[in-house]
Order: C-alpha cells, then sequence, then structure tokens
C-alpha cells in the first residue's frame, strides 16, 4: 500500500520566501530519509518553498479566480512530502513516529488510491490513466 | 521549475463519494494534455483522512491521532507534480482544470538542490542523488 506522509511545519504558512534551512537538521534528516530507503519503503520525497512564493486557484461558478500568495486565512501548510509503500497504516506510523521532528511539526499519514479502489464502470473510464502515469514517470 | 499542485478537500472527498464518470473523462482528458506537453510527473488521489493518521513531535516519544481530522481548507485530498517554466505558466495550466463548485488547488514550487545553497554540502547533494536515483528505481 501506498502512502504519503506529509510534512506539516507549524509556522511555515508565513515563512518569507527566502526561507533559510538549518544544515544540521537537514544532515538529520538526510539520514532518516537514507534509513527508509535503505528499508527499500521509500518512493520519492519532495521539500515545497514557503506558501509566499506560490499561488492558489480558486473554481467558484465561472472564471477560475487566482490569489497570490502567503494566503493568510491557512493554519497548516505543506512543507515537503514523502510517499512510502508499506504493508498498513500501522507500518506507515512507526516509519513517522521515528522521523527527526520538531515540536512545531506535524506528520499526517494518507492512504494514496491505487486504480483498483475504483468501481468497475470508473476503473473502464479512467482507462489509460495508469499508463499515462507510466508514460508521465519515465520523462 | 516543478510545482505541486495540491488539491483540496471537499465534503465529497472526505466521504468518500467517488467523481463521477463525467468528471473523470474531463480530468482524464486534462491528464493527457498535461502529459503530451511533456509537464506532467505524477498525480494521484488520496483517501480520505478517516483512513490517515497525524504524528506529533512534543519531545520524548512521538504522538498518535487517528483521522478524520476537521475539513478545513487546508486538509488535502490529491495532488499533481509538474514541470514548467515559471509559476505564471503553472498557473495557466492549472485554470484550465476541469473544477467547479468552489474547488480550490494551491500551487508550490519544489525544492531543487540548488535551492539550498551551502546548507546542502556537496556530501549532502551526493547523499541526495544516490537517494533519488535507488528510490526511482522501485
Amino acid at each position: 500500500m501506498r502512502f504519503m506522509m506529509l510534512m506539516i511545519p507549524l509556522g511555515y504558512e508565513t515563512a518569507p520566501p527566502d526561507v533559510k534551512l538549518d544544515p544540521e537538521r537537514m544532515r538529520a534528516m538526510m539520514k532518516y530519509n537514507e534509513s527508509l530507503k535503505d528499508a527499500g519503503i521509500l518512493i520519492t520525497l519532495d521539500g515545497l518553498h514557503p506558501p509566499s512564493m506560490g499561488a492558489r486557484v480558486s473554481f467558484a461558478a465561472g472564471k477560475p479566480v487566482v490569489t497570490d500568495g502567503p494566503f493568510t486565512e491557512s493554519k497548516e501548510v505543506l512543507g515537503g512530502y514523502w510517499m512510502i509503500d508499506v504493508k498498513s497504516r500501522e507500518e506507515a506510523i512507526a516509519w513517522a513516529s521515528k522521523c527527526p521532528a520538531s515540536e512545531n511539526e506535524i506528520i499526517e499519514i494518507r492512504q494514496v488510491h491505487e486504480m483498483s479502489d475504483f468501481p468497475e464502470e470508473i476503473q473502464q473510464a479512467a482507462a489509460g490513466f495508469t499508463e499515462l502515469q507510466g508514460n508521465a514517470a519515465r520523462r | 521549475m516543478r510545482f505541486m499542485v495540491i488539491v483540496k478537500a471537499s465534503k465529497d472527498s472526505e466521504a468518500g463519494v467517488m467523481p463521477s464518470t463525467e468528471l473523470l473523462t474531463a480530468m482524464g482528458k486534462f491528464n493527457e494534455e498535461m502529459v503530451k506537453a511533456g509537464i506532467m510527473e505524477a498525480g494521484e488521489g488520496l483517501h480520505p483522512s478517516s483512513k490517515g493518521a497525524r504524528v506529533k513531535y512534543p519531545g520524548g516519544p512521538a504522538t498518535v491521532s487517528r483521522g478524520p481530522f476537521g475539513l478545513t481548507n487546508d486538509l488535502v485530498a490529491g495532488f499533481w507534480l509538474i514541470k514548467t517554466k515559471s509559476l505564471d505558466e503553472a498557473i495557466d495550466w492549472m485554470k484550465r482544470a476541469p473544477f467547479d463548485g468552489g474547488a480550490e488547488i494551491e500551487i508550490r514550487q519544489v525544492f531543487s538542490a540548488e535551492d539550498f545553497g551551502e546548507a546542502l554540502t556537496p556530501e549532502l547533494r551526493e547523499q541526495e542523488e544516490r537517494l533519488r536515483a535507488q528510490a526511482a528505481k522501485k
């Protein structure tokens, strides 16, 4: 089963665009990343620039509306994520619990949809999507 | 530049209501356009937060709470990873996504090795590249 571990650093919602990272913390995180890889469960991982460099698009009735970051009403924003392949939610929780995260950080664990989760009718409508993803991933 | 496009959760996504065949068809077409344009790297949907968990780090052992989590505008339902030349190009693409009825997405730039500056020592950089190469092989 694939799970996303969503890193939510409280306070990142107001971080400036040129946020500075602490080399000590990076070293600790890289060690943790390495342990995920050594266990053969790491699929991919990424870090995200602060929301002050991002944008939102909302689709109310009619035209899409674009808002530039930072987003004042946000209380929690993503700082990055890991995608892992484990046997159960419990195993995902156990791995997240080992992360050298700080007191201001939360890791949210969410299962990723597989095509086989969808009813037959939906699978047919989405036929070719997995193939598309495969093509996309090879780029 | 790489961007993560975060799709926000809704009442339906949290209730586990599957998108209609119509919407899935429109989404499939949109994805296909992005793949053909060479900008789409990945796209995934997440199960409702009721199947998820949260881990906190108060100092000492980590604490775990199980979902569901309250539906806020910060809760995530899915994402794309795309590669475009600028944030504006990413926005232009996403304006064409087949959403309606108050759906919202957030576009965030993904860190690349260059962004880390001196914090990413040559040794860490080498470690990071090796890790990515091996993870990608799976």
